[in-house]
């Protein structure tokens, strides 16, 4: 699952030279198999279809190693997981680069993937985590109703955000 | 006193094991069991589904090979829908070459550069808190962006092959879903640099330096480390050739007589048998021409270059001359020598996938076939860990009556378990304290089989290895946990 509409180029007016829009990357985490888990998946299929100018859409069931690869290529990372445990719809935060631990596989969190991105690659990008709450978490597909009006409310304040960071530049 | 040590979980293998090792009163051991302590139940699940859902439930099994459990499905469900062995359209056959070839490529990438590479190049006794990955970033990092890189390309060959990275769509019963586009295959074949066959095939051959370099300086440690004899099992082509897709069953002893020889895998249950141990949820497979107690064999890569004749790429095969030259010809039975020839199958891989994007079939449009329909269907693979079966049996409305899945770590479990036992017996028999590295060790041996032990749900590095020390009444002496 991976889109990518790029922006228009542009001058700097300051610098005088050309700038570019900030790559964004969206990357959706979970297992649309496992009911809410896969708000993740479903958030970046329904923010795919707003095809915003500068924006890549990815996702998978986990984070690996070599999603560091991916988000070194961006300016701006926004990681979007199902959360358990939530008392509000949907919760928006930094992530900060962390020291990956020995974990290989399935435990990989955001802020160590955006601190791979250094240490492999030696460039980290601005990051966010949209955690959004899920309720139901049996096997099968389809989200439960509240979590699908989580995620509406979710992606109407990405889609937001992601329309104000585009208009940003990078001088990277 | 009597001890009885405890290994669980297993680390930096996929899935859920524990070892149990029994020292007596002097420390000697006396019993040591690689216990499989995950129950999987596919084979009950999919009974009563559509059969051409088979291909898609059933790499649900595991997130690291889905593609081999998806494509040894879809061949058994050929079957099934009239089109046997070899009778698909070339585009769907190659499609389903290069996406098995692709799985190849990052599975080996990941079993060496993320699972092995940190015991070689950080030593089996170096502190676990950095004996893994993140270690290896940092003592070699181009080497471990070499490995990420490696790992992407065959995940980025999945994913344009079987439409998603994991859990695809690609093949189904008589063919395949999708070609491959121009601008697909040219991405693949021209960049964007690092990301193209040649440098793949480059970054492999460089890999196998870096074993063969670790081998020269620690001969004894390679060689010495677990070799036992046994019989090995995979698919040839029917030349003798290794094929990792498609091919007849042979089987060769630890001298290299052939022990079964161009036997169409369909008949598989002929020549195979399972045996139940009560303490483990895997069971023990053998040939049944040699019996329960000698008929166990190996799978994987080690068995693949023991069984096969040549192997069809210019650079793998110039490798694998020097791999058969260190024993003269004869069958390889040391165990940590399955990662030299695990990296020469990633090599074969790259040039596989390179030749096959080079090849106009894959723009074809004759996706599918059909044929007179059948009651059954067998279909086999050569998955990274070794042979995978998938056996199904379906109602004349559709339904799915019978399943029987023998996969590849199944196969390799009576050598696990050997393997062990020889760490066990070597290195912690009769000492006087058990220490990490010690227990690495057995890791190590576990490790050397790549085995898959039906992840889903478990957390690897992050689960604690604990061990724990009891006397013969089970009361805990001492726990340890890392």
């Amino acid at each position: 699952m991976r889109s990518k509409r790029q922006g228009p180029r542009k001058e700097d007016p300051v610098a005088g030279r050309e700038t570019k829009p900030r790559r964004v990357l969206v990357l959706g985490i979970g297992n649309p198999g496992r009911g809410d888990d896969g708000l993740g998946a479903a958030a970046v299929e329904r923010l795919e279809s707003r095809r915003l100018p500068g924006v890549t859409c990815d996702a998978n069931y986990q984070l690996n190693i070599e999603d560091a690869l991916a988000c070194s290529r961006h300016d701006l990372v926004v990681f979007v997981d199902a959360a358990r445990g939530l008392r509000v719809p949907f919760l928006w935060n930094e992530v900060r680069p962390e020291a990956a631990g020995p974990a290989l596989t399935h435990t990989l969190g955001p802020g160590a993937v955006v601190g791979l991105c250094a240490a492999l690659y030696g460039r980290t990008p601005e990051a966010r985590v949209l955690a959004i709450r899920g309720h139901r978490w049996g096997v099968g597909e389809g989200l439960s109703p509240r979590a699908a009006a989580n995620l509406g409310r979710a992606v109407r304040f990405l889609e937001s955000f992601l329309k104000r960071a585009a208009g940003k530049e990078s001088r990277s | 006193m009597a001890r009885k040590i405890t290994i669980e979980p297993v680390t930096r293998v996929e899935g859920h094991g524990k070892v149990t090792i029994h020292l007596d009163d002097r420390g000697k051991v006396t019993q040591s069991r690689f216990h499989i302590v995950e129950f999987r139940g596919f084979e009950r699940f999919v009974q009563g589904r559509p059969y051409w859902e088979a291909p898609v439930l059933v790499q649900r099994l595991c997130g690291i090979c889905p593609v081999s459990h998806h494509l040894a499905a879809a061949k058994a469900m050929d079957v099934v829908v009239g089109v046997g062995p070899g009778a698909l359209t070339p585009t769907a056959e190659k499609m389903r070459r290069l996406m098995h070839y692709g799985q190849m490529l990052q599975s080996h990438a990941l079993h060496f550069f993320y699972l092995s590479s940190p015991d070689f190049l950080l030593g089996m006794d170096a502190d676990p808190a950095v004996r893994n990955v993140i270690g290896v970033i940092a003592a070699n990092r181009d080497l471990a962006v070499r490995g990420v890189l490696l790992r992407k390309f065959g995940q980025e060959i999945i994913l344009a092959t079987a439409g998603k990275k994991i859990h695809g769509t690609g093949a189904v019963p008589g063919g395949v879903n999708k070609n491959l586009t121009p601008e697909e295959r040219d991405r693949f074949l021209k960049g964007p640099d690092p990301l193209n066959a040649g440098r793949m095939i480059e970054w492999a051959q460089a890999a196998i330096g870096v074993f063969k370099d670790y081998h020269r300086r620690n001969r004894e440690t390679v060689d010495g480390f677990a070799p036992f004899p046994s019989n090995h099992l995979s698919l040839v082509r029917k030349d003798g050739a290794l094929d990792f897709y498609h091919g007849v069953l042979r089987a060769v002893d630890a001298d290299g007589h052939k022990v079964l020889d161009d036997v169409d895998y369909r008949d598989y249950l002929e020549y195979v048998g399972e045996e139940i141990r009560p303490w483990s949820y895997m069971k023990f497979p053998y040939l049944r021409s040699l019996g329960k107690a000698a008929g166990w064999y190996r799978v994987g890569p080690l068995a693949r270059l023991n069984t096969c004749d040549y192997i069809p790429s210019t650079l793998a095969q110039k490798e694998f001359e020097a791999y058969k030259a260190y024993t003269d010809g004869k069958p390889n039975n040391m165990s940590l020598h399955s990662h030299w020839a695990r990296l020469i199958e990633l090599l074969h891989a790259a040039e596989v996938i390179k030749e096959l994007l080079g090849d106009k079939d894959l723009q074809g449009t004759k996706l599918v076939k059909t044929g007179k329909r059948t009651a059954e269907g067998v279909g086999l693979i050569e998955a990274p860990r070794g042979t995978l079966f998938h056996h199904y049996r379906v109602s004349a409305d559709d339904q799915i009556t019978m399943a029987n899945l023998i996969v590849s770590t199944t196969n390799n479990n009576e050598p696990m378990n050997r393997a062990v036992h020889w760490v066990a017996e070597h290195a912690l028999s009769e000492k006087p304290e058990i220490t990490e590295g010690m227990l690495n060790r057995v890791e190590v041996a576990i490790r050397a089989y790549d085995p898959c032990l039906s992840c889903a749900t478990h957390a690897l590095g992050r689960m604690p290895l604990e061990v724990t020390l009891c006397d013969p009444n089970g009361r805990v002496l001492e726990k340890k946990i890392r």
